[in-house]
């Protein structure tokens, strides 16, 4: 689904991602634990096109297509979604049209048409139900005065109503109470469908209960130091990130 | 003719150049005494007028027509082509010319018509008026006088066109009154393109004991203006002004005003919000005057800019001038630019760089749209803006993001 060679990349003069290797599998659920700092946020950012991350070498092939000559919104239209772990407020830009707005993009790009206001708000309230999420937060700004938690809910509503390919969560559970943890991992299993890869970026075990994954990578120092089955959450749990050697060395 | 022939001129000089009797001595003194625009004078000072001025106009000769009745006011080169029903617009003499405006231009445009156009609003109305100007390379003056009834409220919605108006500058302006215990609503909505009219206006608004004046602008597009704007409060009297700019190209546009507090228990509330893309220059260069018999004032005045583009320039100057210890006052001004960060989370969900711009400025512009009472002036602002921003972004639509 996605293949990232040996890619290098700074922010400011910084070396932060220093050849990482990863390949994210159709229907796979690949889940990314490392230390703070270690470039997982970094990675995210370099997947969508940040404009803080500067490429400075390797490469991301993502439907046959180097993702790096491709704009935000390109790879956003081509299926790729991310979950910040901050999501940023925008206040005077109202929910609701930001997300029609953004659908409509993407209907636009598969050829569909369009939905109009009311088709819209009938698909929301399904997915706001599921959710657990009070309807006035789709009228009110976008994140602007959301708890946490409810910044969370907001970006796994779009998660739901974008039907993206490749779903990149960085830090989804950071935050949220035993409900809403389990809310927004249903709304995460809800979307398996076979097809569709996930990257979650977890600090905790927690959520791997509930979105089962298939593959636990280790970023450590800008590298991918170590793969392996979900077993290995127990032993990094025991033991941390210091006993992980660089496998590939 | 041409207006740099009346730079240092005095009274005799001026009464021969510009073809008046000695009835209009006072004013002749007034414009001999600030002089015409120059850089050197401080209110023209950021606006160019020196090429305005030096170009060699065609006239208009004044002759009135028959009023038609239609369901707006229409101003067609200075001249009054329709008038809805029940709302009295006829030619008259203004003998209330204010003897102490800031602005030299205010008493050229009042010595270059022989009368003015007078609108009595009666009763609680809403009117529009359209100014149409079709003369290229001329200069189009006139005045208005506007007049509401005490205790009554009323609403002007104002647009104007001037697609054949090519290289004419149009000079003209309002007197208003605002009666006692009455409230004005004046919602000004005018797109300029390049390549069509420029315009100074100026504006003396008179709010009465206990009147309420609200006097919105939205100046959009790319063509250059200048509003200079007095306004005098009388006893518990209120000015809401809001301006919002949105300029592109060499647009040089903005508002010089002087908000003056004349007596106790006055409210003046005055808003700018700028954004300014490619090599535009905006102007917000307003003055709240508080004077000695002014106790117990509020006056607020706030400018926010937003700088789309690097060669873009702002002069922010928003200015109090106070006499009296009981008040409560407060003035600021920010410049920035777009939020990056949010920018990438709306094109991180598939939206075009232009359309997310776009929703950041209408998201910085809409504290103000929003703000207009009547949801179809709202609508018709709304799209005004939209209009001038997409004609300011069609051509970079198809650049790829690093280019931009
Ligand atoms: N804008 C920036 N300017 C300078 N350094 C930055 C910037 N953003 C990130 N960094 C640095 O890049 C490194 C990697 O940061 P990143 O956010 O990718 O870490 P992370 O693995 O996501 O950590 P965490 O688990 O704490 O979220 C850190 O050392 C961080 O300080
Ligand atoms: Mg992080």
């Amino acid at each position: 689904m996605m293949k990232i060679e040996n890619l290098k990349a700074n922010i400011g003069s910084k070396e932060i991602l220093k050849g990482l290797n990863l390949v994210l599998e159709e229907g796979k659920v690949h889940a990314i634990m490392g230390p703070n700092g270690a470039g997982k946020s970094t990675l995210s950012k370099a997947v969508t096109g940040h404009y803080e991350i500067e490429i400075t070498g390797g490469d991301i092939v993502y439907k046959n297509r180097s993702l790096l000559e491709m704009s935000p919104e390109e790879r956003a239209l081509e299926g790729i979604f991310l979950s910040f772990q901050n999501p940023v407020e925008i206040p005077g830009v109202n929910n609701a049209y930001f997300l029609r707005t953004a659908l409509n993009a993407k209907r636009k790009h598969e050829g569909k048409k369009e939905l109009n206001a009311a088709e819209f708000l009938r698909l929301m309230k399904e997915h706001l139900e599921s959710l657990g999420m009070k309807s006035d937060m789709i009228s009110r700004s976008l994140n602007e005065g959301f708890s946490g938690g409810e910044k969370k809910r907001n970006e796994i509503l779009q998660m739901l109503v974008l039907e993206p390919d490749v779903i990149i969560l960085d830090e989804i559970d950071s935050g949220l109470d035993i409900d809403a943890l389990r809310a927004v991992s249903e709304g995460i299993n809800k979307m398996k469908n076979g097809k569709r890869s996930f990257l979650v970026i977890t600090h905790y075990s927690r959520i791997l209960d509930y979105i089962k994954p298939d593959y636990i990578h280790v970023l450590k120092e800008g590298k991918i130091v170590k793969t392996a089955g979900p077993e290995l959450v127990a032993q990094l749990e025991a033991e941390g990130y210091e006993s992980i050697e660089d496998e590939n060395q | 003719m041409k207006l740099t022939a009346l730079q240092d001129k005095n009274v005799d000089e001026l009464r021969m150049l510009l073809g008046v009797d000695a009835k209009k001595d006072l004013l002749l003194k007034k414009l001999s005494e600030l002089g015409m625009p120059e850089i050197k004078n401080e209110i023209y000072r950021y606006f160019d007028t020196q090429s305005l001025l030096e170009k060699q106009y065609d006239r208009i000769r004044f002759v009135p027509k028959k009023i038609e009745e239609s369901d707006k006011i229409e101003i067609v080169d200075g001249i009054i082509k329709t008038a809805p029903k029940g709302i009295r617009v006829y030619y008259g003499e203004y003998k209330e010319v204010d003897t102490a405006h800031f602005d030299p231009l205010y008493y050229l445009g009042h010595l270059l018509v022989s009368s003015v156009i007078i609108i009595e609003l009666d009763g609680d109305v809403e009117t529009e008026i359209l100014h149409r100007f079709t003369q290229p390379d001329t200069l189009i003056a006139y005045r208005l006088v506007i007049k509401n009834q005490a205790n009554r409220h009323a609403t002007v919605y104002e647009t104007f066109e001037g697609a054949h108006a090519e290289g004419s500058l149009v000079l003209y302006g309002y007197d208003m009154h605002i009666a006692k215990d009455s409230s004005l609503r004046f919602l000004k909505n005018q797109t300029m393109h390049n390549r069509e009219y420029s315009m100074i206006a100026s504006h003396k608004i008179s709010v009465q004991k206990q009147a309420n004046m609200v006097y919105k602008s939205f100046d959009f597009g790319d063509a250059s203006a200048l509003t200079l704007l007095k306004a005098e409060l009388d006893r518990f009297a209120h000015i809401e002004a809001g301006h919002l700019l949105y300029i592109a190209g060499h647009a040089k546009r903005g508002i010089v005003s002087q908000i003056i507090h004349k007596d106790e228990h006055t409210t003046s509330h005055q808003e700018a919000k700028n954004i300014l893309d490619d090599n535009a220059r905006g102007i917000f260069d307003a003055l709240v005057k508080v004077e000695p018999s002014a106790k117990y004032t509020k006056a607020y005045q706030n400018s926010k800019s937003i700088l789309l583009a690097e060669n873009t320039y702002m002069i922010a100057k928003p200015q109090l001038e106070i006499y009296v210890d009981e008040l409560e006052a407060s003035h600021g001004a920010t410049m920035g630019q777009l939020d990056k960060r949010q920018l990438f989370y709306l094109q991180s969900r598939g939206i075009s760089q232009t359309d997310a711009r776009k929703m950041l400025v209408m998201a910085f512009a809409n504290t103000l749209i929003e703000k207009i009472k009547d949801a179809r002036h709202q609508e018709r602002i709304k799209t005004s803006f939209e209009a001038a921003f997409h004609a300011s972004n069609k051509a970079e639509e198809h650049l790829p993001t690093l280019l931009r």
